[in-house]
């Protein structure tokens, strides 16, 4: 047999925005202005021109195998996605190319024939076309090009206190990014999806895939997958996925196992590095600016064909161990007791504080997650709600008795969210979106800074 | 601790009741009600008697599954097949099957099984069972043939004694009244993930007012829009989603051009062809008008091809034949806006001297036909148009842009066909459905809908 036709894709980090990312973080508490800065000559990096030298070339060297040299009335004209600073760019890259083959451009007039350039696309990629005429002679040449991908990741904030510090992106769907090592940036992350959990390590500026795993699975995976990275404090990873549980070795190169299971997920994790006030581990001090509470640990069956939480919780929230239905949950501590916000299946935010429980819809959408911060009254829980133009947002929300109050404004992602996830530190989240134009999922690590 | 605050709660949570739940998950459950206005009444993928429509594609997705599928940017990605391979040459091919997939009568993929579908959906394929993966040796060189194996006439079909037919897909047939109901309910071991709804129920036969009313009455999540309706019902605040244009509406001659008179007349008439006017007028503003085969957003290259009326070349063209024939024009009579097409296409072919009687009859010169595109893959859609004009593909060895243009000339200048429009498909929604978009190709993807609160 010849070759092989179908490879699975290759998955790419956002890798200039991570060169950036641990002066970011250093930073970004004492001045977000800096970190809007820095984010936008980033996108600037990011968004950097592509290379249409050689389409180009290609396209010039066919006209004038046609055309041969001369003269010819010459025009561009521009049928596709391409911005106007990129057609100008084309336009020059042609007209040279075609000087330096002896076909120079002229006035219709003056000159020996026409040539019509017009820059389309179809779905693969661009498609550039010329039409030429020359004397009697008519003739279509063409070529194509990968659409460039470029990419819009960061683009420019004013106002918000809701940082998004890309990660990682890859085709396939993102269900969890768990940081294993950083210092001003991360520098080891696991990636999981569906069938694997990779784990990539920064070397310079690039990230190098370090180790595959591969998780074994007997049922389907249900539709809307979700799943959980636990860093472990005695191995490396624990990886929660519907009806089933993982665990990897500790030493490299590691190993997996994986068994069916109906565990409870961890609603509150651990950080192996330790968090003073989350998970369970006692501050002994309050934060910079709120409570001192300890979030107990909480567990909550996850239903193995679907995608929500059962309501069953372990051990439970004080006197409460069931809850109805839910997608997300959220701890918000309070002096003397944990409040735990439920992003119901119905819909509606479901409020425990071990004693009673009461629901409200609050518009918001089913994925929620707390962060501990300096800010305001040191918690804030991120909610998801619509934003324009058919993406998601998430926004910060306090809640100073039982109402939430917006703190920030709505942070847009680049399409639907689909997993926010509180990260073991307790003071950022993780969420994945997919994105609407590319149709890649996007990790990215939300930070909440304190407004000046 | 305090307990104050809760009357907040309860006021917002009136207030807010009626803002867009966005940003939700997917809800499981419910019965989605569909109508369509086709009423095939085979559901098997190979059935050659029944028409290749959108439609009919669509149901048979929610049951059967390809061994591989095609997405909206034309790329091959596996499906029942978990990888394959081409031998040199590319006219024998190597396919290695998913594991641990079952038909929904719970008996196991097999190679078997896949090899006897295939052989049925084209016996001049030869289909070999190799241990544990699957050969087919084509006639000739094919590159494209994971992207035709896609087309849902290749579905897997696991065929039974009793001829009843069981697939992979999303949904299993409940009950089926051919040509009037079908009843699908969702599988709950699918291989992708069982689907949010429960049941999907599908009424057939339906004409495109009798769906909008369905719509309105809260009695249907889905329907479909007739593409001269499209502007008009989206202009009334109703809930309208577009494929891409994937339909090809094409006047196709019956027959080779016999003399060179015949060659001259029809160079005339799609010169005489009014597209623009037509589409503002007939078709309400839908659509495409094109002289190309495939759509430019599958091309790139489309506008190449003139669409533009030149009644003076159309004129002297025809001037140039002494003797001239009245050619019938043929449409499907069951089709309001072909009838409409076809008398506005002969009154332009008029204008230009030529002389064009519409018919509803079987037999006609041309026809005016409305040809569901195959796929989003250029090179399988342009062997399926020229197939059903009667046109041998081109013998075309690259596969750039460069070459499709080549042999979409090449199939042009045989003088069998005259596109006209490209059109896409529509459909009008309910609120209560939720996460649902066509594909560019026009598919339901209703595997992945979930049906929110709201009320239809």
């Amino acid at each position: 047999m010849g070759r092989a036709i179908y490879n699975s894709a290759i998955p790419n980090a956002t890798q200039s925005a991570l060169t950036h990312m641990g002066m970011l973080r250093a930073l970004f508490r004492r001045a977000p202005e800096l970190l809007l800065f820095l984010s936008i000559v980033l996108f600037s990096l990011v968004d950097a021109a592509a290379d249409w030298n050689l389409p180009a070339q290609q396209l010039a060297r066919k006209i004038a195998a046609f055309t041969g040299p001369g003269t010819v009335a010459f025009t561009v004209e521009n049928r596709s996605s391409l911005r106007t600073k990129d057609v100008e760019r084309i336009t020059a890259d042609l007209r040279s190319q075609l000087e330096l083959l002896g076909v120079h451009s002229a006035e219709l007039e003056r000159a020996a024939g026409s040539v019509s350039v017009f820059l389309s696309e179809n779905a693969q990629g661009y498609v550039w076309v010329a039409e030429m005429q020359v004397g009697s002679q008519s003739g279509v040449v063409m070529v194509s090009t990968p659409r460039s991908e470029g990419s819009a990741f960061l683009h420019e904030e004013a106002g918000l206190t809701i940082h998004k510090i890309p990660l990682w992106e890859q085709e396939d769907r993102i269900l969890d990014v768990v940081v294993l090592e950083e210092d001003s940036a991360p520098k080891h992350i696991a990636v999981l999806d569906a069938e694997k959990v990779a784990l990539y390590r920064r070397q310079n500026t690039k990230w190098q895939q370090e180790q595959v795993l591969a998780i074994t699975h007997v049922r389907p995976w249900p539709r809307d997958l979700r799943g959980r990275l636990v860093a472990a404090k005695d191995h490396l990873l624990d990886i929660y996925l519907p009806g089933v549980f993982c665990r990897s070795t500790t030493a490299m190169p590691l190993g997996l196992t994986c068994r069916e299971s109906d565990d409870p997920w961890p609603l509150v994790v651990t950080s192996p590095t330790s968090f003073p006030s989350f998970g369970g581990v006692p501050s002994g001090k309050g934060s910079p600016a709120g409570p001192s509470a300890v979030v107990p640990q909480l567990g909550a069956f996850y239903a193995p064909t679907r995608n929500f939480f059962t309501g069953a919780l372990a051990p439970g929230v004080g006197a409460v161990s069931t809850t109805a239905k839910f997608y997300s949950a959220a701890p918000v501590p309070r002096e003397k007791y944990v409040l735990w916000l439920f992003a119901g299946v119905d819909g509606q935010i479901h409020l425990v504080d071990g004693v009673r429980e009461q629901a409200a819809r609050l518009g918001w959408g089913s994925d929620v997650a707390s962060v501990r911060t300096s800010c305001g009254s040191g918690w804030q829980v991120l909610a998801t709600g619509a934003a324009n133009g058919g993406v998601d947002s998430v926004r910060a929300y306090e809640l100073p008795d039982r109402d939430p109050v917006p703190v920030s404004d709505p942070q847009e992602v680049s399409g639907e969210i689909t997993a926010l996830w509180t990260e073991a530190k307790g003071d950022s989240a993780i969420a994945v979106a997919r994105n609407r134009e590319t149709g890649h999922y996007e990790a990215f690590r939300l930070v909440v800074a304190c407004s000046q | 601790m305090k307990r104050s605050g809760w009357w907040w709660l309860v006021a917002n949570s009136v207030l807010l009741a009626t803002v867009a739940a966005a940003a939700t998950r997917p809800q499981y459950g419910g019965t989605l009600h569909v109508t369509i206005w086709e009423a095939p009444t085979s559901l098997d993928p190979a059935d050659a008697t029944q028409a290749d429509s959108f439609a009919r594609r669509n149901l048979i997705d929610l049951i059967f599954e390809t061994l591989v599928t095609v997405d909206d940017s034309g790329h091959v990605h596996p499906a029942l097949a978990a990888s394959w391979q081409a031998e040199p040459g590319d006219q024998r091919w190597q396919f290695q099957l998913r594991q641990g997939v079952h038909f929904h009568d719970g008996s196991p993929l097999t190679t078997e099984i896949v090899a006897s579908s295939l052989r049925t959906a084209n016996p001049s394929w030869n289909v070999l069972v190799e241990s544990d993966s699957l050969l087919i040796e084509c006639g000739a060189p094919d590159a494209n043939l994971p992207s035709e194996l896609a087309l849902t006439r290749y579905a897997i079909v696991k065929r039974n004694n009793s001829s009843k037919l069981s697939g992979t897909g999303p949904f299993s047939i409940e009950a089926w009244q051919p040509g009037k109901q079908l009843t699908l309910r969702a599988e709950e071991d699918y291989w992708r993930g069982r689907a949010f709804v429960d049941v999907v129920e599908i009424e057939m036969g339906k004409n495109y007012s009798s769906q909008l009313m369905t719509l309105e009455l809260g009695k249907a999540h889905l329907v479909e829009v007739a593409p001269e309706q499209a502007h008009r019902v989206s202009t009334e605040g109703r809930r309208i989603e577009s494929s891409q244009p994937m339909e090809l509406v094409a006047l196709v001659y019956a027959r080779d051009a016999h003399s060179a008179d015949e060659k001259l007349l029809r160079n005339a008439l799609p010169l005489s062809v009014e597209r623009a006017s037509m589409r503002s007028v007939l078709l309400q503003g839908a659509g495409q008008p094109t002289a190309s085969i495939l759509p430019n957003w599958m091309s790139g290259y489309g506008f190449v091809f003139p669409a533009a009326t030149d009644l003076t070349r159309a004129r002297q063209a025809r001037e140039q034949v002494r003797a001239l024939p009245t050619w019938s024009v043929g449409y499907d009579n069951n089709d309001p806006m072909a009838k409409l097409l076809a008398e506005r296409v002969a009154l332009n072919a008029k204008d230009a001297g030529l002389v064009l009687q519409p018919t509803t009859a079987a037999a006609a010169d041309l026809r005016l036909i409305r040809i569901a595109l195959a796929s989003a893959d250029p090179w399988v859609t342009l062997k399926q148009v020229a197939a059903t004009a009667g046109v041998t593909m081109p013998k075309i060895n690259g596969s750039s842009a460069e070459d499709l243009y080549s042999a979409e000339q090449a199939v042009l200048a045989a003088q069998r066909l005259i596109p006209l429009f490209h059109l896409p498909v529509n459909y009008a929604a309910s609120p209560a459905l939720k996460d649902w978009a066509p594909g560019s190709q026009g598919g339901w993807r209703l595997a992945d809908v979930w049906l929110g609160s709201d009320k239809p």
